[in-house]
């Protein structure tokens, strides 16, 4: 397996990727090599880890269902909406200076600049970033991270992965998660000064409120899908390339879906009628 | 990588796209306006037929059929959901999996749209276009928002493919994520799950809304 060299620079990230791959060489799966629907499958999941991803998948569904779901929805039962909204609006406003750094990192320096302003706006007028005056004011948030970053400078996602309670990644966006977590200034005054608790009381509470806005899209995407795993692989994977380019998905880039005709099924439900009263042939696409 | 070099380039590419893009782009502005319409009017009657009355389970599964079939090519989603697979597939097979899709989008919508059902929703406080743009030959893709309460807004994108004049949507993408491309991959999953069988996939379909008899 080739890792990109991040990985190889960072002695806890390459470790973990190394005790990742021992783990999972049984599990290892080889893509096929006769059958084209299959091989389209398997490029298409982008998981060759997928015994392993699936057994991590089991865990966080039972701890999902016995403990974080059941926490969540008692946190949206006790707590009234204005204070879940000051709460998720203190926590971004943590985040501000990795927003910026990444915005920075990216090369999106008006991206930089909206951030900038509202981590100066929300921390004052804010009240410590509890109210989000600059959403109101034209400068709404938008969240950047260093799995973003990575994706700008051209870092493949890598295989898709299943994170033990953090749920779908891939190795790209683990590395970049790793990465903040390590080079996070709060969290690193906080382990500086003995506060050890703050990073961790950050991310439940930051999890939890997540998982709280989340209740109904995973209950009904639970319920209706075939393959509960396989929709959530997917919508991970397109998710992350619509944050990458900011909701702009370039048309003709290879990560943008293409919807083409089918004129060669002849014998599909409804065939599409082709105007070919001139006789000539339909005209070709640019 | 010579960054400045690729910087230089991709001005430059943008300021000549600008000067060209314009005057096709007018050229085909007609398409994606009548899209951005016909979404607004679907939007409209879905509201109106299954949105504003209380109906029982039945009768909305029922007008959201014909709702779907007037707004949605039914026939091309299902094709390209199966994607290659449709090809392995023996023509009975894709009759019967036609006929089951349909039925698992009716019974998963139909559900979705009764959490709003005797909710007396106004369509342009609801469903907000914010723009549409021509893609390739045949397409248009008309940008919207959701509007709920108490929530921030949700960004769903049409694609609108025109045929004959006459125009469907062929998929729908919340925040980003294209329905079609997910449906896709789930059912590759079931499949290759199933020892690559089509068969394992209908089965499960067959379970899950019933025989296509």
């Amino acid at each position: 397996m080739k890792l990109p060299g991040f990985f190889r620079s960072r002695g806890a990230a390459a470790a973990i990727a190394l005790s990742l791959s021992a783990i999972t060489v049984s599990g290892c799966v080889l893509p096929p090599r006769d059958d084209p629907a299959a091989l389209a499958a398997y490029k298409e999941a982008n998981d060759p880890l997928e015994g392993f991803n699936r057994a991590i998948f089991g865990f966080n569904e039972g701890t999902d269902i016995l403990l974080f779901r059941p926490a969540a929805e008692i946190y949206r039962t006790v707590l009234p909406n204005p204070v879940r909204n000051g709460i998720r609006n203190f926590l971004r406003n943590l985040r501000s200076p990795l927003d910026i750094a990444n915005n920075l990192l990216q090369g999106d320096l008006a991206g930089a600049e909206v951030a900038t302003k509202r981590f100066l706006i929300n921390t004052t007028a804010g009240v410590g970033g509890v109210m989000d005056i600059a959403a109101d004011n034209g400068l709404p948030y938008r969240s950047e991270d260093l799995g973003q970053t990575l994706a700008v400078w051209g870092v493949p996602e890598g295989p898709f992965l299943m994170l033990p309670l953090l749920g779908p990644s891939n190795f790209r966006d683990a590395a970049g998660v790793a990465g903040e977590a390590y080079g996070d200034p709060i969290n690193l005054w906080a382990t500086n000064t003995d506060r050890d608790e703050i990073p961790v009381v950050r991310g439940i509470v930051g999890g939890i409120d997540t998982r709280s806005g989340l209740i109904e899209p995973i209950d009904d995407l639970r319920r209706n899908s075939l393959d509960y795993y396989a929709s959530l692989r997917s919508l991970y994977r397109q998710n992350r390339i619509s944050e990458i380019n900011n909701g702009q998905v370039p048309a003709g880039s290879e990560s943008y879906p293409e919807f083409p005709e089918f004129p060669e099924d002849d014998a599909a439900p409804a065939p599409a009628p082709v105007d070919n009263s001139n006789g000539t042939a339909k005209s070709s696409k640019p | 990588m010579n960054r400045r070099r690729f910087i230089l380039a991709c001005a430059a590419l943008l300021a000549f796209a600008g000067t060209v893009a314009l005057p096709s782009a007018g050229r085909a502005d007609a398409r994606s306006d009548a899209a951005a319409k016909f979404v607004q009017d679907l939007g409209a009657r879905a509201i109106d037929v299954l949105v504003k009355p209380q109906l029982a389970r039945d009768e909305s599964m029922r007008r959201f059929r014909v709702l779907l079939n007037e707004g949605f090519d039914v026939p091309y989603i299902s094709r390209f959901v199966l994607g290659p697979n449709w090809r392995t597939a023996t023509q009975q097979q894709q009759q019967e999996y036609g006929t089951l899709f349909e039925r698992l989008i009716v019974q998963v919508y139909a559900d979705r749209f009764a959490q709003y059902s005797g909710k007396n929703l106004d369509v342009n406080e609801t469903l907000k276009i914010t723009g549409s743009r021509p893609e390739g030959d045949t397409d248009s893709i008309v940008n919207s928002q959701i509007i709920r309460p108490d929530a921030p807004p949700v960004a769903v994108d049409w694609r609108i493919r025109t045929r004959d004049g006459k125009q469907k949507v062929i998929d729908v993408a919340v925040e980003g994520v294209s329905m079609s491309v997910t449906q896709r991959s789930e059912f590759s999953s079931v499949i290759q799950r199933g020892g690559g069988q089509i068969e394992a996939l209908l089965d499960t379909l067959r379970q899950r809304v019933g025989s296509a008899g």
